[in-house]
Protein backbone atom coordinates (compact mmCIF):
# COMPACT_ATOMS: atom_id res chain seq x y z
CA UNK A 1 0.00 0.00 0.00
CA UNK A 2 1.17 3.96 -0.86
CA UNK A 3 2.24 5.61 2.25
CA UNK A 4 1.80 9.55 2.72
CA UNK A 5 3.23 11.24 5.66
CA UNK A 6 2.74 14.52 6.81
CA UNK A 7 5.29 16.44 9.02
CA UNK A 8 4.93 18.98 11.70
CA UNK A 9 7.45 20.54 14.68
CA UNK A 10 6.06 17.96 17.16
CA UNK A 11 4.61 14.77 15.32
CA UNK A 12 1.83 14.86 17.29
CA UNK A 13 -1.21 17.54 16.90
CA UNK A 14 -0.55 19.61 13.38
CA UNK A 15 0.35 16.72 11.86
CA UNK A 16 -1.76 14.06 12.90
CA UNK A 17 -4.90 16.57 12.65
CA UNK A 18 -3.60 16.75 8.93
CA UNK A 19 -3.23 13.20 8.83
CA UNK A 20 -6.33 12.30 10.27
CA UNK A 21 -8.23 14.89 8.03
CA UNK A 22 -6.76 13.46 5.07
CA UNK A 23 -7.11 9.33 5.73
CA UNK A 24 -11.04 10.33 6.07
CA UNK A 25 -11.07 11.93 2.53
CA UNK A 26 -9.55 9.40 1.19
CA UNK A 27 -11.79 7.03 2.54
CA UNK A 28 -14.47 8.63 1.13
CA UNK A 29 -13.11 9.15 -2.39
CA UNK A 30 -12.20 5.17 -1.66
CA UNK A 31 -8.38 5.76 -1.87
CA UNK A 32 -6.68 3.18 -0.16
CA UNK A 33 -3.31 4.77 1.56
CA UNK A 34 -1.80 4.96 5.34
CA UNK A 35 -1.25 8.25 6.27
CA UNK A 36 0.93 8.97 9.23
CA UNK A 37 1.87 11.86 11.09
CA UNK A 38 6.00 12.24 11.73
CA UNK A 39 8.53 14.94 13.59
CA UNK A 40 9.67 17.19 11.01
CA UNK A 41 13.12 16.85 13.14
CA UNK A 42 13.28 13.09 11.45
CA UNK A 43 12.39 13.79 8.21
CA UNK A 44 15.50 12.46 6.32
CA UNK A 45 14.46 9.06 7.61
CA UNK A 46 10.99 9.21 7.19
CA UNK A 47 10.95 10.47 3.56
CA UNK A 48 12.72 7.33 2.45
CA UNK A 49 9.58 5.02 2.91
CA UNK A 50 6.77 7.18 1.80
CA UNK A 51 5.36 8.13 -1.77
CA UNK A 52 4.04 11.55 -1.34
CA UNK A 53 5.10 14.27 1.18
CA UNK A 54 2.24 16.37 2.92
CA UNK A 55 4.27 19.46 4.40
CA UNK A 56 3.19 22.08 6.41
CA UNK A 57 6.13 24.32 6.24
CA UNK A 58 7.72 24.65 3.42
CA UNK A 59 10.64 22.65 2.45
CA UNK A 60 14.20 23.51 2.25
CA UNK A 61 16.08 21.03 0.34
CA UNK A 62 14.80 18.83 -2.37
CA UNK A 63 13.24 15.27 -2.17
CA UNK A 64 12.56 12.39 -4.31
CA UNK A 65 8.96 12.21 -3.79
CA UNK A 66 6.19 14.67 -4.73
CA UNK A 67 5.49 17.62 -2.16
CA UNK A 68 1.90 19.06 -1.26
CA UNK A 69 0.54 22.01 0.59
CA UNK A 70 -0.90 20.65 4.16
CA UNK A 71 -1.89 24.09 5.10
CA UNK A 72 -4.63 23.71 2.77
CA UNK A 73 -5.69 21.21 4.77
CA UNK A 74 -5.96 23.00 7.71
CA UNK A 75 -7.62 26.20 5.90
CA UNK A 76 -9.64 24.64 3.34
CA UNK A 77 -8.57 27.07 1.35
CA UNK A 78 -7.55 25.29 -2.12
CA UNK A 79 -7.92 22.00 -0.61
CA UNK A 80 -9.67 20.20 -3.33
CA UNK A 81 -7.08 21.05 -5.62
CA UNK A 82 -4.18 19.46 -2.75
CA UNK A 83 -6.56 16.52 -2.78
CA UNK A 84 -6.96 15.82 -6.43
CA UNK A 85 -3.38 16.06 -6.98
CA UNK A 86 -2.44 13.96 -3.78
CA UNK A 87 -4.88 10.86 -5.73
CA UNK A 88 -3.43 11.61 -8.69
CA UNK A 89 -0.03 10.60 -7.20
CA UNK A 90 -1.90 7.78 -5.27
CA UNK A 91 -3.04 5.92 -8.32
CA UNK B 1 -30.25 16.61 42.96
CA UNK B 2 -28.59 14.38 45.50
CA UNK B 3 -28.90 11.61 43.10
CA UNK B 4 -27.80 13.48 40.29
CA UNK B 5 -24.74 14.55 42.28
CA UNK B 6 -24.17 10.98 43.55
CA UNK B 7 -24.22 10.02 39.64
CA UNK B 8 -22.01 12.61 38.76
CA UNK B 9 -19.26 11.65 41.17
CA UNK B 10 -19.75 7.96 40.56
CA UNK B 11 -18.89 8.52 37.02
CA UNK B 12 -16.03 10.79 37.98
CA UNK B 13 -15.19 7.81 40.54
CA UNK B 14 -14.48 5.70 37.81
CA UNK B 15 -11.21 7.44 36.74
CA UNK B 16 -10.21 9.43 33.48
CA UNK B 17 -9.33 6.66 31.22
CA UNK B 18 -13.45 5.48 31.87
CA UNK B 19 -14.85 9.10 32.32
CA UNK B 20 -13.50 10.69 29.12
CA UNK B 21 -14.21 7.98 26.81
CA UNK B 22 -17.36 8.30 27.85
CA UNK B 23 -17.92 12.17 27.43
CA UNK B 24 -16.18 11.70 24.28
CA UNK B 25 -18.49 9.26 22.70
CA UNK B 26 -21.31 11.59 23.84
CA UNK B 27 -20.29 15.01 22.47
CA UNK B 28 -19.50 12.49 19.12
CA UNK B 29 -23.03 11.48 18.92
CA UNK B 30 -24.10 15.50 19.66
CA UNK B 31 -22.09 16.43 16.69
CA UNK B 32 -23.64 13.44 14.79
CA UNK B 33 -20.54 11.00 14.08
CA UNK B 34 -21.59 7.67 13.14
CA UNK B 35 -21.79 5.88 16.64
CA UNK B 36 -18.81 3.70 15.42
CA UNK B 37 -16.50 6.31 14.77
CA UNK B 38 -18.16 8.40 18.14
CA UNK B 39 -17.33 4.69 20.16
CA UNK B 40 -13.52 4.19 18.11
CA UNK B 41 -12.62 7.90 19.09
CA UNK B 42 -14.23 7.73 22.68
CA UNK B 43 -11.78 4.38 23.37
CA UNK B 44 -8.77 6.08 21.53
CA UNK B 45 -8.89 8.24 24.01
CA UNK B 46 -8.99 5.88 26.87
CA UNK B 47 -5.87 4.28 24.86
CA UNK B 48 -4.07 7.27 25.07
CA UNK B 49 -4.90 7.85 28.84
CA UNK B 50 -3.31 4.13 29.96
CA UNK B 51 -0.64 4.32 27.33
CA UNK B 52 1.15 8.04 28.81
CA UNK B 53 0.05 6.51 32.23
CA UNK B 54 2.21 3.20 31.56
CA UNK B 55 5.39 5.35 29.96
CA UNK B 56 5.28 7.38 32.67
CA UNK B 57 5.34 4.33 34.80
CA UNK B 58 8.17 3.16 32.74
CA UNK B 59 10.08 6.39 33.04
CA UNK B 60 9.86 6.38 36.82
CA UNK B 61 10.94 3.45 36.78
CA UNK B 62 14.53 4.55 35.82
CA UNK B 63 14.75 7.71 36.85
CA UNK B 64 13.51 7.54 40.25
CA UNK B 65 16.95 5.40 41.45
CA UNK B 66 18.90 8.12 39.23
CA UNK B 67 17.21 10.97 40.78
CA UNK B 68 18.42 9.38 44.06
CA UNK B 69 22.00 8.29 42.97
CA UNK B 70 22.48 12.05 41.62
CA UNK B 71 21.78 13.23 45.58
CA UNK B 72 24.20 10.95 46.77
CA UNK B 73 26.86 11.37 44.36
CA UNK B 74 26.77 15.74 44.06
CA UNK B 75 24.51 16.67 46.55
CA UNK B 76 22.06 18.25 44.00
CA UNK B 77 18.32 17.88 44.86
CA UNK B 78 16.06 18.16 41.45
CA UNK B 79 12.91 16.49 42.59
CA UNK B 80 10.42 17.41 39.96
CA UNK B 81 10.87 15.91 36.75
CA UNK B 82 10.51 17.63 33.79
CA UNK B 83 7.91 15.37 31.40
CA UNK B 84 7.45 17.56 28.97
CA UNK B 85 4.29 18.91 27.24
CA UNK B 86 2.21 15.38 26.37
CA UNK B 87 1.84 14.02 29.61
CA UNK B 88 0.34 17.72 31.04
CA UNK B 89 -2.23 17.67 27.88
CA UNK B 90 -3.25 13.86 29.71
CA UNK B 91 -3.77 15.72 33.37
CA UNK B 92 -5.73 18.39 31.79
CA UNK B 93 -7.84 16.57 29.76
CA UNK B 94 -8.43 14.53 32.81
CA UNK B 95 -9.95 17.58 34.59
CA UNK B 96 -13.75 16.90 34.81
CA UNK B 97 -14.81 20.39 33.38
CA UNK B 98 -12.30 19.99 30.68
CA UNK B 99 -14.43 20.12 27.97
CA UNK B 100 -16.59 23.11 28.90
CA UNK B 101 -13.38 24.88 27.56
CA UNK B 102 -14.33 23.74 24.18
CA UNK B 103 -17.66 25.83 24.07
CA UNK B 104 -16.16 28.45 25.46
CA UNK B 105 -13.67 28.79 23.12
CA UNK B 106 -15.72 28.50 19.76
CA UNK B 107 -18.61 31.48 21.40
CA UNK B 108 -15.93 33.84 22.25
CA UNK B 109 -14.11 33.74 19.28
CA UNK B 110 -17.27 33.92 17.41
CA UNK B 111 -18.76 36.52 19.47
CA UNK B 112 -15.43 38.63 18.59
CA UNK B 113 -15.38 38.35 15.21
CA UNK B 114 -19.36 39.16 14.79
CA UNK B 115 -18.01 42.17 16.70
CA UNK B 116 -15.38 43.35 14.66
CA UNK B 117 -12.86 42.30 17.98
CA UNK B 118 -10.72 40.44 16.30
CA UNK B 119 -9.37 39.09 13.02
CA UNK B 120 -9.06 35.73 13.52
CA UNK B 121 -10.53 32.33 13.81
CA UNK B 122 -9.02 29.65 15.72
CA UNK B 123 -9.73 26.64 13.90
CA UNK B 124 -6.53 25.12 16.23
CA UNK B 125 -9.48 23.27 18.55
CA UNK B 126 -6.29 20.89 19.52
CA UNK B 127 -4.94 23.42 21.56
CA UNK B 128 -8.23 24.36 23.89
CA UNK B 129 -5.72 22.12 26.60
CA UNK B 130 -4.04 25.17 27.11
CA UNK B 131 -7.02 26.93 28.30
CA UNK B 132 -7.96 23.89 30.56
CA UNK B 133 -4.23 24.09 32.06
CA UNK B 134 -4.57 27.60 32.91
CA UNK B 135 -7.72 26.86 34.68
CA UNK B 136 -6.92 23.97 36.65
CA UNK B 137 -3.72 26.23 38.02
CA UNK B 138 -6.79 28.95 38.54
CA UNK B 139 -8.76 26.50 40.40
CA UNK B 140 -5.34 25.24 42.51
CA UNK B 141 -4.60 28.82 43.50
CA UNK B 142 -8.01 29.78 43.85
CA UNK B 143 -10.28 26.70 44.49
CA UNK B 144 -12.73 28.08 42.03
CA UNK B 145 -14.16 26.38 39.12
CA UNK B 146 -15.77 30.03 37.81
CA UNK B 147 -12.43 32.00 38.29
CA UNK B 148 -10.90 29.06 36.34
CA UNK B 149 -13.57 29.24 33.52
CA UNK B 150 -13.07 33.75 33.98
CA UNK B 151 -9.40 33.20 33.66
CA UNK B 152 -9.93 30.57 30.57
CA UNK B 153 -12.09 33.15 28.83
CA UNK B 154 -9.35 35.83 29.43
CA UNK B 155 -7.02 33.59 27.98
CA UNK B 156 -9.06 33.33 24.73
CA UNK B 157 -9.36 37.14 24.00
CA UNK B 158 -5.29 37.69 24.48
CA UNK B 159 -4.57 34.89 22.48
CA UNK B 160 -7.04 36.17 19.71
CA UNK B 161 -5.58 39.65 19.96
CA UNK B 162 -1.69 38.19 20.09
CA UNK B 163 -2.62 36.41 17.02
CA UNK B 164 -4.07 39.64 15.25
CA UNK B 165 -1.30 42.01 16.32
CA UNK B 166 1.76 39.60 15.24
CA UNK B 167 -0.13 38.83 11.75
CA UNK B 168 2.11 40.35 9.94
CA UNK B 169 5.26 38.89 10.82
CA UNK B 170 4.38 35.62 11.24
CA UNK B 171 3.13 35.83 7.10
CA UNK B 172 7.03 37.73 6.92
CA UNK B 173 8.26 34.52 8.93
CA UNK B 174 6.37 31.53 7.53
CA UNK B 175 5.65 33.64 3.58
CA UNK B 176 1.82 32.25 4.39
CA UNK B 177 -0.70 34.75 3.17
CA UNK B 178 -3.91 34.53 5.74
CA UNK B 179 -2.55 32.86 9.13
CA UNK B 180 -2.01 33.54 12.14
CA UNK B 181 -0.89 32.02 15.74
CA UNK B 182 -2.89 32.18 18.42
CA UNK B 183 -1.33 29.59 20.26
CA UNK B 184 -0.79 30.55 23.73
CA UNK B 185 3.21 30.20 24.36
CA UNK B 186 2.96 33.26 22.11
CA UNK B 187 1.93 35.56 24.67
CA UNK B 188 5.60 35.02 26.38
CA UNK B 189 6.79 38.07 23.61
CA UNK B 190 4.54 40.46 25.93
CA UNK B 191 7.49 39.72 28.72
CA UNK B 192 10.42 39.72 26.37
CA UNK B 193 9.02 42.98 24.45
CA UNK B 194 11.20 45.43 26.31
CA UNK B 195 14.27 43.43 26.52
CA UNK B 196 14.17 43.20 22.96
CA UNK B 197 14.09 46.82 22.43
CA UNK B 198 17.15 46.97 24.85
CA UNK B 199 18.87 44.92 23.19
CA UNK B 200 17.92 46.33 19.50
CA UNK B 201 19.82 49.34 20.58
CA UNK B 202 23.45 47.66 20.56
CA UNK B 203 25.24 47.86 17.72
CA UNK B 204 26.29 44.66 16.36
CA UNK B 205 23.88 42.58 17.76
CA UNK B 206 22.18 42.20 14.23
CA UNK B 207 24.95 40.37 12.20
CA UNK B 208 23.33 38.06 10.09
CA UNK B 209 23.96 34.40 10.78
CA UNK B 210 23.44 31.22 8.06
CA UNK B 211 21.23 29.72 10.17
CA UNK B 212 20.59 27.36 7.52
CA UNK B 213 23.77 25.57 7.43
CA UNK B 214 23.41 25.45 11.11
CA UNK B 215 20.47 23.75 11.66
CA UNK B 216 21.74 20.87 9.32
CA UNK B 217 24.65 20.65 11.58
CA UNK B 218 22.66 20.34 14.83
CA UNK B 219 19.55 19.93 13.88
CA UNK B 220 19.91 16.26 14.99
CA UNK B 221 20.18 17.38 18.71
CA UNK B 222 16.62 18.31 18.42
CA UNK B 223 15.46 14.48 17.56
CA UNK B 224 13.74 13.15 20.56
CA UNK B 225 15.88 9.92 21.13
CA UNK B 226 19.28 11.36 20.60
CA UNK B 227 18.11 14.38 22.67
CA UNK B 228 16.87 11.73 25.59
CA UNK B 229 19.92 9.56 24.56
CA UNK B 230 22.37 12.54 25.61
CA UNK B 231 20.66 13.65 28.64
CA UNK B 232 20.26 10.49 30.05
CA UNK B 233 23.11 9.21 29.80
CA UNK B 234 24.70 12.70 31.09
CA UNK B 235 22.63 11.72 34.31
CA UNK B 236 23.83 8.64 34.56
CA UNK B 237 27.64 9.75 34.95
CA UNK B 238 26.66 12.82 36.86
CA UNK B 239 25.36 10.02 39.18
CA UNK B 240 28.11 7.94 39.35
CA UNK B 241 26.56 5.35 37.21
CA UNK B 242 29.19 2.97 35.73
CA UNK B 243 29.21 3.27 32.08
CA UNK B 244 27.34 0.63 31.12
CA UNK B 245 24.74 1.80 33.24
CA UNK B 246 25.05 5.45 32.12
CA UNK B 247 24.86 4.45 28.58
CA UNK B 248 21.61 2.37 29.68
CA UNK B 249 20.03 4.98 31.13
CA UNK B 250 20.59 7.69 28.38
CA UNK B 251 18.60 4.83 25.75
CA UNK B 252 15.52 4.59 28.20
CA UNK B 253 15.58 8.09 28.92
CA UNK B 254 15.65 8.06 24.91
CA UNK B 255 12.64 5.77 24.65
CA UNK B 256 10.32 7.84 26.82
CA UNK B 257 10.81 10.61 25.08
CA UNK B 258 10.22 8.95 21.65
CA UNK B 259 6.90 7.21 22.93
CA UNK B 260 5.80 9.90 24.61
CA UNK B 261 4.62 12.06 21.20
CA UNK B 262 3.73 8.59 20.05
CA UNK B 263 1.36 8.39 22.13
CA UNK B 264 0.23 11.88 22.50
CA UNK B 265 -1.11 11.38 18.82
CA UNK B 266 -3.55 9.01 20.13
CA UNK B 267 -5.31 12.12 21.91
CA UNK B 268 -5.17 13.59 18.30
CA UNK B 269 -6.29 11.07 16.56
CA UNK B 270 -9.79 10.87 19.00
CA UNK B 271 -10.74 14.79 18.94
CA UNK B 272 -9.31 15.11 15.52
CA UNK B 273 -13.41 14.44 13.96
CA UNK B 274 -14.72 17.03 16.54
CA UNK B 275 -12.02 19.47 16.10
CA UNK B 276 -12.78 19.19 11.99
CA UNK B 277 -16.69 19.47 12.75
CA UNK B 278 -16.56 22.49 15.02
CA UNK B 279 -13.89 24.20 13.00
CA UNK B 280 -16.09 23.90 9.36
CA UNK B 281 -19.41 24.97 11.80
CA UNK B 282 -17.11 28.48 12.75
CA UNK B 283 -16.11 29.16 9.04
CA UNK B 284 -19.98 28.24 7.79
CA UNK B 285 -21.24 30.97 10.12
CA UNK B 286 -19.28 34.02 8.21
CA UNK B 287 -19.70 32.99 4.45
CA UNK B 288 -17.58 35.85 2.46
CA UNK B 289 -15.99 37.61 5.26
CA UNK B 290 -12.04 37.46 5.03
CA UNK B 291 -10.44 36.58 8.31
CA UNK B 292 -7.09 35.14 9.30
CA UNK B 293 -6.81 31.33 10.20
CA UNK B 294 -5.52 31.17 13.41
CA UNK B 295 -3.00 27.99 13.37
CA UNK B 296 -0.87 26.15 15.84
CA UNK B 297 2.58 26.71 15.94
CA UNK B 298 4.48 23.99 13.82
CA UNK B 299 3.74 26.37 11.08
CA UNK B 300 6.63 28.58 12.25
CA UNK B 301 8.92 25.36 12.16
CA UNK B 302 10.87 25.70 8.72
CA UNK B 303 12.53 28.21 10.36
CA UNK B 304 15.88 27.19 10.78
CA UNK B 305 16.46 30.06 13.34
CA UNK B 306 14.26 28.22 15.72
CA UNK B 307 15.43 25.02 16.08
CA UNK B 308 19.34 26.58 16.06
CA UNK B 309 17.93 28.47 19.13
CA UNK B 310 16.31 25.71 20.64
CA UNK B 311 19.69 23.10 20.71
CA UNK B 312 21.83 25.44 21.87
CA UNK B 313 19.49 26.59 24.76
CA UNK B 314 19.63 22.73 26.15
CA UNK B 315 22.45 22.95 27.71
CA UNK B 316 22.09 26.14 29.00
CA UNK B 317 18.46 25.10 30.71
CA UNK B 318 20.59 22.15 31.90
CA UNK B 319 23.60 24.20 33.52
CA UNK B 320 20.79 26.47 35.15
CA UNK B 321 18.76 23.70 36.25
CA UNK B 322 22.36 22.48 38.82
CA UNK B 323 23.46 26.57 39.95
CA UNK B 324 20.14 28.11 39.91
CA UNK B 325 19.04 28.26 44.16
CA UNK B 326 15.48 27.05 44.40
CA UNK B 327 15.21 25.42 41.42
CA UNK B 328 13.89 21.82 42.09
CA UNK B 329 13.32 21.00 38.08
CA UNK B 330 15.64 18.44 36.80
CA UNK B 331 15.09 19.19 33.08
CA UNK B 332 14.21 15.96 30.66
CA UNK B 333 11.09 16.04 28.39
CA UNK B 334 10.55 19.79 28.02
CA UNK B 335 14.18 20.71 27.11
CA UNK B 336 14.00 21.58 23.53
CA UNK B 337 12.09 24.79 25.04
CA UNK B 338 10.40 25.53 21.75
CA UNK B 339 7.17 27.55 24.23
CA UNK B 340 10.47 29.78 24.43
CA UNK B 341 11.79 29.64 21.10
CA UNK B 342 8.97 30.62 18.81
CA UNK B 343 7.73 33.39 20.89
CA UNK B 344 11.19 34.39 20.53
CA UNK B 345 11.12 33.79 16.45
CA UNK B 346 8.69 36.36 16.20
CA UNK B 347 9.56 38.62 18.85
CA UNK B 348 13.32 39.40 17.46
CA UNK B 349 11.99 38.92 13.62
CA UNK B 350 14.32 36.08 13.20
CA UNK B 351 17.55 37.87 14.38
CA UNK B 352 19.17 34.88 16.14
CA UNK B 353 21.91 36.57 18.35
CA UNK B 354 18.85 38.38 19.92
CA UNK B 355 17.01 35.24 20.38
CA UNK B 356 19.95 33.77 21.93
CA UNK B 357 20.58 36.44 24.29
CA UNK B 358 17.16 36.69 25.06
CA UNK B 359 16.50 32.94 25.64
CA UNK B 360 19.53 32.34 27.74
CA UNK B 361 18.17 35.05 30.13
CA UNK B 362 15.00 33.91 30.07
CA UNK B 363 15.55 30.44 30.59
CA UNK B 364 15.74 30.70 34.56
CA UNK B 365 11.95 31.72 34.38
CA UNK B 366 10.44 28.91 33.25
CA UNK B 367 12.74 26.72 35.72
CA UNK B 368 11.29 28.77 38.41
CA UNK B 369 7.83 29.11 37.04
CA UNK B 370 8.23 24.92 36.69
CA UNK B 371 9.25 24.78 40.31
CA UNK B 372 6.92 26.78 41.68
CA UNK B 373 3.35 24.29 39.58
CA UNK B 374 5.36 21.14 40.21
CA UNK B 375 3.45 20.56 43.83
CA UNK B 376 -0.02 21.54 41.72
CA UNK B 377 1.13 19.41 38.96
CA UNK B 378 1.87 16.69 40.76
CA UNK B 379 -1.51 16.82 43.63
CA UNK B 380 -3.41 17.58 40.08
CA UNK B 381 -2.14 13.69 38.59
CA UNK B 382 -2.33 12.25 41.93
CA UNK B 383 -6.43 13.49 42.51
CA UNK B 384 -7.18 12.65 38.65
CA UNK B 385 -5.58 9.57 38.62
CA UNK B 386 -3.84 10.22 35.99
CA UNK B 387 -0.44 8.86 36.95
CA UNK B 388 1.60 7.05 39.86
CA UNK B 389 4.15 9.35 40.98
CA UNK B 390 6.40 7.90 43.50
CA UNK B 391 5.67 9.54 47.14
CA UNK B 392 8.77 12.14 47.65
CA UNK B 393 8.92 13.13 44.06
CA UNK B 394 7.06 15.24 41.38
CA UNK B 395 6.40 15.83 37.65
CA UNK B 396 6.16 19.22 36.25
CA UNK B 397 7.43 20.94 33.08
CA UNK B 398 10.20 23.25 32.45
CA UNK B 399 9.13 24.48 28.99
CA UNK B 400 5.87 25.62 29.46
CA UNK B 401 4.19 27.68 27.40
CA UNK B 402 3.02 31.07 28.43
CA UNK B 403 4.82 30.77 32.38
CA UNK B 404 4.46 34.38 33.18
CA UNK B 405 0.60 34.61 32.16
CA UNK B 406 -0.20 31.53 34.33
CA UNK B 407 1.56 32.44 37.47
CA UNK B 408 0.16 35.79 37.18
CA UNK B 409 -3.34 35.15 36.20
CA UNK B 410 -3.65 32.31 38.88
CA UNK B 411 -1.66 34.49 41.70
CA UNK B 412 -4.40 37.44 40.25
CA UNK B 413 -7.54 34.91 41.04
CA UNK B 414 -6.86 34.09 44.48
CA UNK B 415 -8.59 38.11 45.03
CA UNK B 416 -12.03 36.05 45.39
CA UNK B 417 -10.31 34.70 48.74
CA UNK B 418 -8.96 38.33 50.21
CA UNK B 419 -5.68 38.04 48.61
CA UNK B 420 -4.56 41.00 46.94
CA UNK B 421 -1.22 40.48 46.22
CA UNK B 422 -1.50 38.91 42.63
CA UNK B 423 -3.43 42.20 41.34
CA UNK B 424 -0.06 43.87 41.90
CA UNK B 425 1.29 41.66 39.38
CA UNK B 426 -1.68 41.25 37.57
CA UNK B 427 -1.12 45.28 37.23
CA UNK B 428 2.65 45.19 36.00
CA UNK B 429 1.86 42.57 33.23
CA UNK B 430 -1.07 45.01 32.08
CA UNK B 431 1.56 47.34 31.88
CA UNK B 432 3.60 44.88 29.66
CA UNK B 433 0.84 44.16 27.63
CA UNK B 434 0.23 48.12 26.75
CA UNK B 435 3.91 48.22 25.69
CA UNK B 436 3.43 45.47 23.69
CA UNK B 437 0.61 46.57 21.75
CA UNK B 438 2.07 50.25 21.43
CA UNK B 439 5.18 48.14 20.07
CA UNK B 440 3.65 46.09 17.47
CA UNK B 441 1.19 48.68 16.24
CA UNK B 442 4.34 50.72 15.29
CA UNK B 443 6.06 48.01 13.85
CA UNK B 444 3.51 46.42 11.68
CA UNK B 445 3.22 50.27 10.00
CA UNK B 446 6.87 49.12 8.35
CA UNK B 447 5.74 45.26 7.73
Amino acid sequence: MKRVIVACGSGVATSQMVASKVSRLLRDKKVNAVVDAVDIKSIDTHIKQCDVYIAITAPTKEYPVPILNGIAFLTGIGMEKELDKLINYLK
Amino acid sequence: MELLQSIVNAVLGLGSQIFLPVVMILVGLLVKMKFKDAFSAGLTLGVAFVGMGAIIGFMFGFISPAAEALVNNTGIQLNAIDVGWSPLASIAWAWPYAFILFPIQIVVNMAMIALNKTNTLNVDLWNVWNKILTAVMVVAVSGSVVAAMVVGTIQVIFELWNADLTQKQVQKTTGIPGVSVPHSMMMFAVVLNPFNKILEKIPGLNANIDAQTLKDKIGIFAENHVMGFIIGTLIGFAAGYQPVAAVNLGISTGTALTLFPMVAKLFMVALSPISDAAGEFMKSKFPGREFYIGLDWPILAGSPELWVTAVILVPVMLVFALILPGNNVLPMGGIVNICLVAPLLIITGGNIVRMIILGVLSTPVFLYVGTLLAPTITELARSTGTYDVPAGQMISWAGMEMPVFRYVFSQASDVINGNFIGLILLAVWGGLWFLYVKEWKERNKAL
